[in-house]
C-alpha cells in the first residue's frame, strides 16, 4: 500500500504515543531499511538479523511512552535500540558469530536492494561520500558503531594508547561531519 | 570545565557512539544542560551517525513485518478474545515478557470489571466462614510439621543445583512476589509462595510453566499463611518463563490470564 502521507516528526511522536496503527506502519516502512541494515552489519546473519529486527520494532512499539523530544533525535533512539539489542545478541551465549565471507554477489545484490524501496534516504549517496573518508578514519568508526567493542578493546584492536581512541574517534567524526556537511 | 574544551576532548563523540563510562555519561548530561553550545554539538554529531547508519540502509525481507504486526497489540484492534492463547512460535526462541504484560493488561481491562465484582462477592461470603477454620487448622498443622518442614525448606535452598527464579507481581497483583527454585540437573521445580496474597477460599494458585510457546500446567500450590514451606511442583526441562494465576480450587486445563498474579521470563 502506497503511503502517501508524509508526517512531521511531532507528529509521528504523538502518534505513536498514543499507539496510532497508521504511524507505526510509516515508522516501518521509512526506518526499518535502516535499522535493519546496521543490524545485518553487525551480526552478518540474515535469519538472526530479521529477528532481531523484529525484536527492536515491537520494542520500539511497547517503549515509545518513554521516548519525548527532551531525549533527543527519534532516529537515534531508534539507532540506539537497534546497536544495544545486536550488541547483547552476538555477546549471549547462545549466539555463535558466523563468519561469512560476503562474495561479490551478495554485496551486489544488498546495494540494488538498498536503492529501491520507499526509503527517504538516499543510501547510495551517502556511501558515495564516505568513500572520500580515509581508510583508518572508517576504521574507528566502524569498531566504535558496529562492533559493540569497548573503549578499551578498540584501544587493543589498534594498538594505540586508551587516551588516543578519544582524539582519534574526534578526528574522524569530524571529517564525516565534513564530509556529510552536517 | 570550558565548553570548547569539553568539546574537542572527543568525549562527546565516545558518549555518541555510547563508548563513554557511567561517570563520563553523567558529566556529559550534566554539560548539555549547563552549555548550549554542547546541546548543540551532540545534536551534530548524532545527525552525522544517523548518516552514517543510513550508509548501510538495506531492505529487510517482506515476511518481517507482518510477523511484527501480529505481535504488537493495537487497542482499536480488539485482538483480546474471552479465550486465552500466547503467541505461537515456529522457532521456539524467547519474546520479550512486556507483550505479555500488556496483552495480559489489555485483557484484564477489559474482563476485570466483571470478574472484580464476582470475586469480591464470593471473597467476602467465603472469607468469614472459612478464616476460622483455616486458622484451626494452621495451628494444629503448624506445630506438627514446623520441624521436618524447615529442614526440608533449608534442602532446597541451598542445593548447589538450584536455580532461583523470582516472578514479580503484574499490574494485576503489583505487590505479589513467588520463587521458584529450579534444579538444573533434574528439571525438578520447587515453588515458594509466601509472598503472594491469600486467595479465598474456592480458589487456588496454579503453577504454569510457558514450554515452547505454549502454557503447561505445573501443579496446584496450596497457601498456608505463617508457615514457610516450599513445595514440590511439577519437573520441566526446559522453559521460556513461569507464571502463577489463580484458579478455582483443583485447577484448570489453561491459564486465566486476568487472574495472573506473577511472571518471570527465564534469562538464558
Amino acid at each position: 500500500m502506497l503511503q502517501v502521507k508524509k508526517y512531521s516528526e511531532d507528529e509521528l511522536v504523538s502518534l505513536l504515543q498514543s499507539k496510532d496503527a497508521q504511524a507505526f506502519n510509516y515508522l516501518y516502512d521509512n526506518y526499518s531499511a535502516a535499522l535493519y541494515g546496521v543490524i545485518y552489519k553487525m551480526v552478518e546473519d540474515k535469519e538472526l538479523a530479521e529477528d532481531i529486527l523484529q525484536e527492536v520494532f515491537v520494542k520500539i512499539w511497547n517503549n515509545f511512552s518513554n521516548y519525548n523530544s527532551t531525549k533527543g533525535r527519534l532516529f537515534t533512539w531508534m539507532l540506539n535500540i537497534t546497536r544495544n539489542l545486536s550488541i547483547d545478541t552476538f555477546r549471549s551465549k547462545t549466539y555463535k558469530k558466523q563468519v561469512k565471507i560476503q562474495s561479490f554477489e551478495n554485496s551486489v545484490d544488498n546495494f540494488i536492494d538498498s536503492t529501491s524501496g520507499t526509503g527517504q534516504f538516499d543510501s547510495l549517496g551517502i556511501r558515495r561520500h564516505l568513500t572520500r573518508l580515509k581508510n583508518d578514519q572508517k576504521q574507528i568508526i566502524d569498531l566504535a558503531y558496529f562492533s559493540g567493542f569497548t573503549q578499551e578493546e578498540i584501544a587493543k584492536q589498534l594498538s594505540i594508547p586508551l587516551g588516543t581512541v578519544k582524539t582519534r574517534m574526534r578526528t574522524a567524526i569530524m571529517e564525516l561531519r565534513k564530509i556529510l556537511q552536517v | 570545565m570550558e565548553s570548547k574544551d569539553i568539546i574537542s576532548s572527543g568525549l562527546l563523540e565516545l558518549y555518541v557512539l555510547g563508548l563513554a563510562s557511567n561517570e563520563e555519561n553523567t558529566n556529559v548530561r550534566r554539560w548539555i544542560t549547563q552549555f548550549p553550545e554542547v546541546d548543540k554539538e551532540i545534536a551534530e554529531i548524532q545527525v552525522a551517525m544517523e548518516g552514517y547508519a543510513l550508509a548501510q540502509a538495506t531492505q529487510p525481507d517482506q515476511s518481517v513485518k507482518k510477523k511484527i504486526l501480529d505481535r504488537i497489540v493495537l487497542p482499536s484492534n480488539d485482538k483480546v478474545t474471552s479465550e486465552v492463547s500466547f503467541q505461537k512460535n515456529e522457532t521456539a526462541k524467547v519474546y520479550t515478557i512486556p507483550s505479555y504484560y500488556k496483552w495480559a493488561a489489555a485483557a484484564s481491562i477489559i474482563l476485570l470489571i466483571g470478574s472484580l465484582i464476582i470475586n469480591y462477592t464470593y471473597y467476602n461470603k467465603y472469607q468469614s466462614v472459612s478464616a476460622n477454620l483455616q486458622v484451626a487448622q494452621n495451628e494444629l498443622n503448624k506445630q506438627k510439621e514446623i520441624a521436618a518442614g524447615m529442614s526440608k525448606d533449608m534442602q532446597v535452598v541451598t542445593d548447589k543445583n538450584a536455580m532461583p527464579v523470582v516472578l514479580k507481581g503484574t499490574p494485576h497483583a503489583p505487590d505479589a512476589l513467588a520463587k521458584i527454585f529450579w534444579m538444573q540437573n533434574t528439571g525438578e521445580v520447587y515453588v515458594d509462595p509466601t509472598n503472594l496474597p491469600q486467595p479465598a477460599a474456592d480458589k487456588q494458585y496454579q503453577l504454569w510453566a510457558i514450554v515452547d510457546g505454549k502454557p503447561v500446567d505445573g501443579g496446584m500450590i496450596s497457601i498456608q499463611k505463617g508457615l514457610y514451606k516450599i513445595q514440590k511442583m511439577k519437573s520441566f526441562g526446559k522453559a521460556e518463563a513461569f507464571a502463577i494465576t489463580l484458579e478455582k480450587q483443583g485447577g484448570s486445563p489453561t491459564p486465566t490470564m486476568q487472574e495472573m498474579y506473577v511472571i518471570a521470563k527465564i534469562k538464558i
